[in-house]
């Protein structure tokens, strides 16, 4: 064995070796936005509960719809292979819910979740969503918007596939719709 | 394979991944009223001052959209073999400043092997200017192919260590959940056996990935797999950055296999 090969068996088996062992989280606000130095490059890895974003809106005449989620669900074209920015945005948008609910569970006691960037994003999302807005020419969410939009608010629930969860962790209070 | 085949390679293949998602950057601001820079940049620490002023400046419309424009042409530059190394030290900043953008990433893994892909460049100029152009190749090829094996190594292995992957259960759920899902209800990937062989092959294809580092032909055979495997990620989850972002890395991996450093 030359002592290249060494070298490469060395470092996958150290690898190999760290890859059941749990590691502390190093966080910091400069950590979080350089993360792609530190990839742990591990997707999909195992199912899990998935935050889904929810929300009902209500018209000037006071009428509520009912709660409808968002969720990205694109038609695929084949040319995205080279040029996908709606999709692409859609994922951003979902990594968001992603984000607003690992900033939940990480919140310090007396901490408002309101004041998280996240909060504020999410919160947008959900009434661009419920007015209509669209990824691409792809609308939101796929019933009808909400006409005369007056009012809405958003939940984001844990979700397991076929019903074994389904568990809220945010309600958001009534928020009213702006331009 | 030769170093300079497989430069030329990673060039080209690198700055068409850049070319595409500056693209895409550019197209997003009129589709997304959401992720607007007045509100991200609250999120950026307040010291030191200068950064945040910095950032201010630049991701204003006109200053973003004239960085991206920047980004295309070294994109193209590279693809031309033209890109020296303050280009690529440029295109390294960039890489940073859309990580600032973007609260970290844009599209997840994809940014992550793309500023790997930088990053080698980077140390390949870095390195060259060091010492010569040949050492500095194999040193930014090499922190390449580090990353890409270790990629499918770890994506690999710990999904064997999950039982809803062993079983097939898992490869279901999440292309279920794709965006351009749901699988249809007569779909092949809703037979638990069938799912259950495609996940063992490919998870094991994945944890077995380092070996393509003992044969240049062996290499070949496992990225040629690799670039089916993206394809077919793009296919079902929409990701095509992953797709050009893995395959701009595919000349190293054959390079180093064939090489001893």
């Amino acid at each position: 064995m030359d002592f290249t090969t060494a070298l490469i068996v060395a470092y996958f088996a150290l690898l190999a070796l760290t890859l059941r062992k749990r590691w502390g989280v190093i966080e910091g606000p400069w950590l979080f936005f350089f993360r792609a130095f530190f990839p742990n490059w591990k997707f999909y890895h195992g199912i899990n509960p998935a935050p889904r974003l929810y929300v009902r809106g209500q018209t000037e005449a006071g009428t509520w719809s009912d709660w409808r989620l968002i969720y990205p669900r694109l038609p695929r074209k084949g040319w995205h292979l080279v040029h996908n920015p709606a999709v692409n945005l859609a994922l951003a948008h979902q990594n968001l819910v992603d984000h607003l609910a690992n900033d939940i569970n990480d919140l310090p006691d007396g901490a408002d979740i309101r004041e998280r960037v996240t909060y504020q994003l999410v919160s947008r999302l959900a009434q661009q969503a419920v007015a209509g807005a669209c990824w691409g020419d792809h609308p939101m969410i796929a019933q009808a918007p909400v006409r005369q939009l007056s009012a809405f608010q958003f939940e984001v629930r844990m979700v397991l596939p076929e019903g074994q969860r389904n568990e809220l962790m945010l309600q958001s209070p009534v928020i009213r719709a702006w331009n | 394979m030769e170093l300079t085949l497989a430069v030329r390679i990673f060039e080209v293949l690198l700055g068409w991944s850049l070319l595409l998602q500056t693209l895409e950057y550019l197209r997003v601001p009129s589709l997304d009223r959401l992720t607007l820079w007045p509100s991200l940049r609250q999120e950026i620490p307040p010291r030191p001052a200068w950064i945040k002023a910095s950032l201010d400046t630049l991701f204003q419309p006109g200053a973003y959209t004239a960085l991206l424009a920047l980004r295309l042409v070294l994109a193209m530059a590279l693809m031309l073999g033209q890109l020296n190394w303050i280009g690529a030290l440029l295109l390294f900043l960039m890489a940073l400043l859309l990580l600032l953008r973007w609260r970290g990433a844009f599209n997840g893994g994809s940014d992550f092997m793309t500023l790997v892909g930088i990053t080698g460049l980077l140390l390949a100029h870095l390195v060259g200017a060091m010492t010569d152009v040949a050492w500095g190749w194999r040193a930014g090829f090499w922190y390449i192919s580090l990353q890409t094996v270790s990629s499918y190594f770890v994506s690999g292995w710990v999904k064997l260590l999950r039982p809803e992957w062993r079983s097939g259960q898992a490869m279901t759920h999440f292309l279920d959940t794709g965006v351009y899902g749901p699988l249809p209800q007569n779909s092949v990937f809703r037979h638990p056996q069938f799912a259950c062989v495609c996940s063992w092959a490919f998870t094991v294809w994945e944890g077995c990935f380092p070996l393509a580092l003992l044969d240049a032909r062996l290499a070949l055979l496992f990225c040629a797999v690799a670039a089916l495997f993206h394809f077919l990620v793009f296919w079902f989850f929409g990701l095509n950055r992953f797709f050009w972002a893995w395959l701009s890395t595919f000349p190293a991996v054959v390079y180093c296999a064939g090489n001893t450093w």
